[in-house]
């Protein structure tokens, strides 16, 4: 068993009884009355979302439980660590800011006391109120050094401002300071609040919004990379989860080119557009792509540099989970350790896990 | 390299560069202000006429988020195809990227325009 680090794993959101004693007031009387408030786009997330064989309690622990987790991809999978980046759907395009904040301040402090404490593999991603950015900001300051916070949330598919935009600015500036890292995840698809869920309009099902997902990680690249984001927070990192990669070769090339003959569009730039990605922005490798032939994949992750920007991802529990295993072993054992292990810990700040450790193949 | 004289001054005028054949290249003749260029006219993208593209003043900003602001001293060459920018005086591009345009050195004696090509 080889240890790595996975990038994206899906912790449950706590149940009432819970939960309430974090949530401030007037928040904890609605929500007791009331529950959770919820936007819909009409689409129904396949069948909750999870695997259905982790439906069934194993070993008196249940999906509910940290302990469920540690069994059964931890231990299982031999994890050195896993970024825990729950459930964007309690807040993600949810209109106001200040309960969007305290919903964030509760669920930030519910797994911060709840969940890390029961296993030091654990990494938390702490959810932030992208529709109040010195809200969001405030949140970053209060778990900034904390032990086990490894990264900003942002849910990428329901923000209503493009993330190139001067709006986040105050955020980067943040996460450039505290040297963490923004794991953009797609918000829960059954509650993606933008008018248009794809470039050409609304999405009539969970199968179309879920094939289109790149569509948006390609927009809020280009949007960081052409704005100046990455030239004006130049520590500023970002992992971009559960998109793809293979969509990246087309758009740094389409960036490159177009920008050869409108740079005066964006003269504060001084390096190529695909520089700035190659160097600022990581891809989590679930789902990966199955092309008929594997030569293709492979002919891809050389093209976007994977063992450079690849890294791990199981997205465990959710239906769509993919085993460590799922990846060629045909990149061979530097190119594999790498995107299991180590382009993680250089990305998360955990030095400790980039010196000589045992092949991962 | 020789010098060869191709036109007169005056026949050059800002927007309405004077293309001269010399040997199988061609040249074009650009006038940026009081100021006379020849460029070779080949862009070296895909190989467009490359002098009849446009002559701008370069943008430039100081960082992301400051105002953009020109500067009018340097002169910049746009490809009429792809709009590709180059410096005008150095032939660089103004991308961080390789590929340049050939400049040839010019002077004007006696209102005739020669040319190094």
């Amino acid at each position: 068993m080889q240890p790595l680090i996975d990038c994206d794993v899906h912790q449950p959101n706590p149940s009432p009884d819970q939960w309430l004693q974090y949530l401030a007031e007037p928040y904890r009387s609605e929500f007791a009355r009331h529950g959770l408030r919820s936007i819909s786009s009409g689409i129904r997330c396949e069948d909750g979302g999870n695997r259905w064989d982790l439906k069934e309690e194993r070993n008196g622990l249940t999906l509910n439980d940290p302990g469920f987790y540690s069994q059964q991809l931890l231990d299982a999978y031999g994890h050195r660590f896993a970024l825990l980046s729950g459930n964007n759907s309690p807040i993600a395009g949810i209109p106001d800011p200040d309960y969007v904040a305290a919903i964030c301040s509760a669920l930030n402090d519910f797994y911060v006391e709840q969940w890390l404490p029961q296993d030091e593999r654990f990494l938390l991603a702490i959810k932030i109120p992208l529709q109040d950015p010195q809200l969001a900001v405030r949140e970053i300051e209060r778990f900034a050094g904390a032990k086990q916070v490894a990264a900003v949330s942002f849910f990428a598919t329901a923000n209503r401002i493009a993330f190139g935009e001067r709006y986040y600015w105050p955020i980067y500036e943040a996460c450039q300071r505290h040297n963490l890292p923004l794991h953009m995840h797609p918000s829960t698809t059954a509650t993606i609040a933008n008018a248009a869920m794809t470039p050409a309009g609304q999405a009539a099902t969970y199968l179309e919004s879920h094939v289109c997902m790149p569509q948006f990680y390609m927009a809020q690249v280009a949007s960081m990379v052409l704005n100046g984001v990455f030239a004006k927070f130049e520590r500023l990192k970002v992992m971009l989860v559960e998109g793809g990669v293979c969509w990246l070769p087309h758009l740094l090339w389409r960036m490159d080119a177009e920008f050869k003959g409108l740079r005066h569009e964006a003269p504060y730039l001084k390096r190529m557009p695909s520089e700035y990605v190659r160097e600022h922005v990581r891809l989590t490798t679930q789902p990966i792509e199955e092309p008929a032939k594997t030569e293709h994949l492979l002919q891809m992750f050389e093209m976007i540099h994977a063992d450079e920007i690849l890294m791990y991802a199981s997205d465990f529990p959710h239906w769509d989970f993919d085993e460590p295993t799922k990846l060629p072993k045909a990149l061979g054992e530097t190119t594999l350790r790498r995107i299991l292990r180590d382009n993680a810990a250089e990305f998360l700040n955990l030095p400790a896990l980039q010196s000589a450790e045992p092949a991962l193949v | 390299m020789s010098w060869q004289s191709v036109c007169a001054e005056e026949a050059v005028r800002e927007g309405a560069p004077v293309i001269v054949t010399i040997g199988r290249r061609e040249v074009g003749i650009i006038r940026h202000g009081e100021k006379l260029h020849a460029v070779l006219n080949f862009c070296p993208h895909a190989g467009a006429p490359i002098a009849r593209g446009r002559v701008e003043a370069l943008v430039i900003a100081d960082e992301p988020g400051s105002r953009a602001r020109v500067d009018c001293e340097q002169a910049v060459l746009r490809c009429p195809w792809h709009h590709w920018e180059f410096d005008l005086t150095t032939g660089e591009s103004l991308c961080p990227i390789k590929p340049r345009i050939k400049i040839f050195p010019l002077k004007v004696e006696e209102g005739q325009v020669w040319i190094d090509a």
